[in-house]
């Protein structure tokens, strides 16, 4: 489902994001990105949206090498990737509903196909008795719901997530992790930021950790720190 | 299909109506410089079309001396008769001047003048208005010929003036016109920055460029088409309440020419100003 081959990113000011990467992620896998702040995990995800260009190597998603898509084709990638934030990214003038609804009337969806799916993902993130608030109206926890329902409406084929439990308390966190789990039993390949050690620990899932743009570690069913005799 | 119009007519609609101050000073603006292009456009139309019927109506008059003689008259004649840029040309005596004369000369100065103090003179019609000026200047300094009087001395002058007042009227409309460009342009670029958030939304759940670029294009074609429209009533009204009259009256044909120029442009710059906006303001 997704290729990194030799993959090196530098930013403009010298600075070194990723280096020489290489990986592969299987559909349907649920993979834990872990790693200091700067060890170049959102990198990692930008480079997935294309909102970056690899500077060396290849990304492939599908099969197809993202780095020759034109420019004109990205948002048709972006149709096949949800995307979930640590702040959520929710318009604060809209919604529950017309957020959820945003997503698929901005990639021309006609009106029966918004009216049919979006009181469904609503009921599968438990908020459909809140499709009329606004955001500002929702706790942390439930925003982020909303956020997972918008990224995952679509039903894309990978879902990225970037540090989703970072402005949660634990019983959120829990309840925005089994969302996720319950996405990836669906086939949906989900790749996860985050600092959330008691998560990754928890869940035992594929972990990859990067340290100042390297890899340093790919663990198959792996914990947040270094767990002796497993590492890859 | 249906979805994208009426998204795009819904976000280009509540634009305009959240930045409505910006939208109402740059219609406006739109509409003073539009109007002062149009004005300018009626008063060269207008001025053009005089100055076409002067230079018909008035012939070249080639003035012979009182004291010419038979042969330097006829000479003339015949190098006026050879002239193909001269249509026809009609020998007036001094008895014909003298009757002229006296219809614009006042009675007190017509009592030192008689006949014999009278020039002969030709009177020709060019084959072209323009070449008015080369029968002037080919006759003036023959023997016997007094002057040369032609139209365009007087018709020149005029032009002259109007011209310079249509440059006042266009550069005028220039600055203006620039200047409501920036303020379309501006007010695109507050739409982008108010909506920033949604935009950055669009991108992410796979919104195509287009998408997010055409409520904001048509934002700015509409400012300019308003303004444009309001312009057009404003010609409009000019030439209805404050017609023109004799040789300058233009007919409704040419007013509807002009405000054909001032559609176009009015929905040319809020075009162009909006495609700046997005060309500099708005990354996707």
């Amino acid at each position: 489902m997704i290729r990194f081959e030799n993959v090196s990113k530098t930013y403009k000011n010298g600075t070194p994001a990723l280096t020489n990467i290489s990986l592969d992620i299987e559909k349907g896998e649920f993979v834990f990105l872990v790693g200091a702040s700067g060890s170049g995990k959102t990198t990692f995800l930008r480079l997935l949206l294309r909102e970056e260009l690899a500077d060396h190597g290849r990304i492939l998603e599908a099969g197809r090498d993202i780095g020759n898509l034109p420019r004109w084709r990205v948002p048709y990638l972006r149709r096949n990737i949800g995307c979930v934030f640590q702040d959520y990214r929710l318009l604060p003038n809209k919604t529950v509903f017309e957020n959820v609804a945003f997503a698929l009337e901005v990639i021309g969806r006609p009106r029966s196909t918004v009216e049919n799916q979006v009181p469904q993902i609503l009921e599968l993130v438990g908020l459909g008795a809140k499709s009329k608030n606004l955001p500002g109206e929702l706790s942390g926890g439930e925003q982020q719901r909303v956020a997972v329902a918008r990224a995952f409406v679509n039903r894309p084929l990978i879902l990225l997530a970037d540090e989703p439990t970072g402005n949660l308390d634990p019983v959120n966190s829990e309840s925005i992790m089994a969302l996720l789990e319950r996405i990836n039993r669906t086939g949906t390949t989900v790749v996860m930021a985050t600092h959330d050690k008691a998560l990754v620990d928890r869940m035992r899932r594929r972990v990859v950790e990067l340290d100042r743009g390297e890899m340093i570690r790919d663990q198959v069913r792996g914990v947040y720190g270094v767990e002796e005799g497993l590492a890859i | 299909m249906r979805v994208y119009f009426s998204y795009a007519f819904k976000e280009t609609f509540s634009n305009l109506w959240r930045n409505r101050m910006m939208t109402v000073a740059a219609v406006l603006t739109v509409a003073v410089s539009l109007s002062l292009v149009g004005g300018s456009l009626l008063l060269k139309q207008s001025a053009a079309q005089a100055t076409a019927s002067w230079e018909q109506s008035t012939p070249v008059r080639v003035w012979m001396q009182p004291t010419a003689t038979p042969g330097e008259i006829s000479a003339v004649r015949s190098q006026l008769a050879q002239l193909p840029i001269v249509k026809s040309c009609v020998f007036t005596t001094k008895q014909q001047d003298f009757k002229e004369a006296r219809l614009v000369i006042s009675v007190s100065d017509l009592q030192f003048l008689t006949v014999a103090d009278m020039p002969t003179s030709f009177r020709c019609t060019p084959t072209v208005p323009l070449d008015a000026l080369t029968v002037e200047t080919t006759f003036q300094h023959q023997p016997g010929v007094y002057r040369v009087t032609a139209p365009d001395q007087q018709i020149r002058a005029m032009a002259h003036t109007i011209r310079i007042l249509q440059v006042v009227f266009l550069a005028l409309a220039a600055v203006l016109l620039l200047s409501a460009s920036v303020l379309i342009l501006n007010t695109i670029r507050m739409a982008i920055f108010t909506r920033r958030r949604e935009v950055s939304v669009m991108k992410l759940v796979g919104a195509t460029n287009w998408f997010i670029r055409v409520p904001y294009i048509t934002e700015g074609f509409v400012q300019g088409l308003l303004g444009s429209g309001v312009a057009m009533l404003a010609v409009w009204a000019f030439h209805t309440w404050y017609p023109l009259h004799n040789e300058f009256a233009l007919d409704t044909a040419k007013v509807w020419g002009t405000n054909v120029v001032v559609l176009v442009a009015g929905v040319g710059i809020g075009s162009v100003g909006s495609a700046i906006a997005i060309r500099r303001f708005l990354d996707v």
